[in-house]
């Protein structure tokens, strides 16, 4: 009956789980993903909720959605793998950073601190999940033709939405240009600006399917705690010890 | 060296200067902008040559220790023009390698926030380790000469002695604590080049989701193929500028020997990798095989890089002249190796599906070099050539006369 009847949304309960979590002790948090394959619809929403919200520039990307077909024709299936940053607990990308611009922070997300990163680029090749992308300073506009007459031309175009700096990490950085983050290693990291003022990550709020969910694996009453009981939870490549963060349901 | 080759190659090197030019304002105007990698493959060029001048020291690294820790005399001839090669190129090693920065500027980090598990830390620590022995041995080196210089009747006797910091006499005392700091320093870049080179490989060796590299051969490989293709410059270098057969012949039988053996590793480096069977291992050795960039490994390295000076040493031992080419076909084809190091194990998608996911061309396993990364790598590879035949030309780098002078 429980399955029939509109219960509530799985994001009020995230949401409320998020903000005792935040209300409690900060050190003994451990933010995770869990993400439910099988309810995973491919739609890509939260590839691009993740674009729009980090205001990410071409070539980088945090959440791609890998597409897998299984089988072969009649009997074929589609698979869909969203892939963030698997914050590892194990990370071979912080270990190989030559200047600790890259680390855990207390609550096990790792971040890139933009200001030191030198952007060598060794934590790129380190990850095992491709994880990071480095921003190579494209714009969107580039071949946008210039302004004339009534047209929006390029400048503008820019001006209204690329230029306009992220709030990655909280910080206010400065307008688009030849300063971090261009030149830096970017990745995925729980959009910490918005868990700090208790909101969900972006690819958890615009998951139409509700298969993405985030909380804190050491608060035993969460929605995620309950999931990864679940004997359907695997981690990707498991084998190489990087113990992810990201839990997959099957 | 003579006027007529100095001239021909210094104006082949301003050309290069003047051609890199329009590369390096392109990358100090747009930083990465134009470059050809991306965030699959993210090294490319630039780094494929800093291995390769990696390499190149290793040579003349090990001509100075052994002259100077070793006491080979035989080698003493040649030991300033070890030194000196061992200097510019380290120095156009860290240009490639700073270039290949995002934030140049922000290399003052390794000094404030150093993160000593990296082992990119411990290669900047022994590359400037290796930088400052070397100029401080190169200028124990040819101080006499600098001194002696400064005070005869010649042009450019301010600048010799603005080089030998003001001093105008050399006593024999001078001379023997010249000596022994010269041996120090050789005896201090025994460890720190073993350190060096060892770092170099193991950088790449510790990558754990890297099929190829995450090998305890790599280390030993990349010792080898820096023994190789610097063992093959020298050899050249002090056949085209020393004329000293004996040594270009001793030194051609290791050359020789050491092509030997780096052919078998990498035949057992293909074979094992090939009988795993798996997939990433098979995927990147077929990269180099067979990939669009197959002929760089077929051609240029194994035809033009291997099969041809095998034949010239095997026919030729005892001759310079084929020796000299025999090591000067290695060198120049020994960027291919380098290359097929370093790409194929970059270009291969490490989670299946990802390249169809979300399409940009930064996002893609397939890397040509830009038009801008080459004129950059023409620039810093001019600009290497033009201070080592400066300095051949006016530093007393080489020797006066057949068979050398002691300069220490």
């Amino acid at each position: 009956m429980a399955r029939i009847l509109p219960g509530e949304d799985l994001l009020i309960r995230m949401q409320r789980d998020l903000k005792r979590s935040l209300a409690a002790d900060m050190s003994s948090i451990k933010w995770s993903m869990i993400i439910d394959q099988a309810k995973c619809a491919g739609c890509h929403a939260c590839t691009i909720g993740c674009v729009s919200e980090n205001k990410l520039p071409p070539g980088v990307v945090y959440r791609p959605v890998i597409e897998e077909e299984v089988g072969t024709y009649p009997n074929v299936r589609r698979r869909f793998l969203p892939r963030p940053c698997m914050h590892c607990q194990n990370p071979p990308c912080t270990k190989v950073c030559p200047v600790q611009a890259t680390y855990q922070n207390q609550q096990g997300v790792v971040v890139v601190d933009y200001t030191r990163c030198i952007g060598c680029r060794y934590c790129l090749v380190a990850c095992p999940y491709s994880a990071r992308t480095s921003d190579f300073g494209e714009w969107y506009t580039t071949d946008t033709p210039d302004a004339e007459g009534k047209m929006v031309g390029r400048a503008k175009a820019s001006e209204s939405y690329e230029a306009i700096p992220a709030t990655e990490y909280g910080k206010q950085w400065p307008k688009r240009g030849h300063g971090s983050p261009v030149g830096n290693a970017r990745k995925c990291h729980f959009c910490l600006h918005r868990v700090a003022v208790g909101m969900l990550p972006a690819c958890v709020t615009t998951c139409v399917g509700r298969a993405t969910f985030f909380g804190n694996r050491n608060d035993s009453q969460s929605l995620i705690s309950e999931l990864l009981g679940s004997p359907r939870v695997h981690r990707l490549k498991e084998e190489l010890g990087t113990k992810p963060s990201v839990y997959y349901l099957q | 060296m003579k006027s007529k080759y100095f001239n021909i190659l210094a104006v082949i090197a301003v050309l290069g200067l003047i051609i890199g030019c329009f590369g390096m304002a392109d990358r100090l105007m747009y930083g990465h902008l134009h470059a050809g990698y991306g965030s699959y493959v993210p090294w490319g060029l630039w780094v494929v040559f800093y291995l390769f001048f990696v390499g190149l020291t290793a040579g003349a690294f090990l001509i100075t220790i052994m002259t100077y820790v070793f006491g080979v005399t035989r080698l003493k001839n040649v030991g300033t023009l070890s030194a000196f090669t061992v200097l510019v190129a380290l120095m156009c090693e860290l240009i490639f390698v700073s270039l290949d920065l995002g934030h140049f500027g922000r290399i003052y980090r390794f000094l404030i926030t150093p993160n000593f598990s990296s082992l990119m830390t411990w290669f900047v620590i022994f590359t400037n380790l290796m930088l400052i022995i070397y100029l401080l041995e190169c200028f124990f080196l040819i101080r006499e000469k600098l001194v002696l210089w400064s005070t005869e009747n010649r042009s450019g006797k301010a600048f010799y002695r603005l080089l030998a910091l003001g001093k105008t006499e050399y006593t024999a005392s001078d001379r023997e604590s010249d000596n022994r700091i010269v041996r120090l320093l050789s005896i201090i870049s025994l460890p720190a080049g073993l350190l060096f080179y060892g770092t170099n490989g193991a950088f790449f060796a510790i990558l754990q989701n890297r099929p190829i590299w995450n090998s305890a051969m790599t280390p030993l490989l990349f010792i080898l193929a820096a023994l190789l293709s610097g063992g093959a410059l020298i050899t050249f270098l002090i056949a085209v500028f020393h004329s000293d057969d004996e040594i270009t012949r001793i030194l051609g039988r290791a050359v020789f020997f050491i092509l030997v053996v780096f052919l078998l590793m990498e035949f057992i480096q293909f074979f094992v990798g090939y009988k795993t069977g798996m997939t990433s291992i098979l995927t990147s050795l077929d990269l180099i095989v067979t990939g669009p960039y197959a002929w760089t490994f077929w051609l240029v390295h194994l035809l033009i890089g291997s099969l041809i000076p095998l034949i010239l040493f095997i026919t030729g031992i005892n001759n310079p002249k084929a020796i000299a080419w025999a090591c000067l076909l290695i060198v120049v084809t020994f960027v291919s190796v380098r290359f097929n190091f370093l790409i194929p194990d970059l270009a291969v998608y490490k989670l299946e599906g990802l390249e169809q996911t979300f399409s940009h061309p930064r996002l893609r396993t397939h890397y040509t070099p830009s038009v801008n990364e080459w004129l950059v790598s023409v620039w810093i590879v001019s600009l290497g050539v033009l201070v080592f035949i400066s300095g051949i030309r006016w530093l007393p780098i080489l020797s006066s006369e057949k068979g050398g002078v002691n300069h220490v």
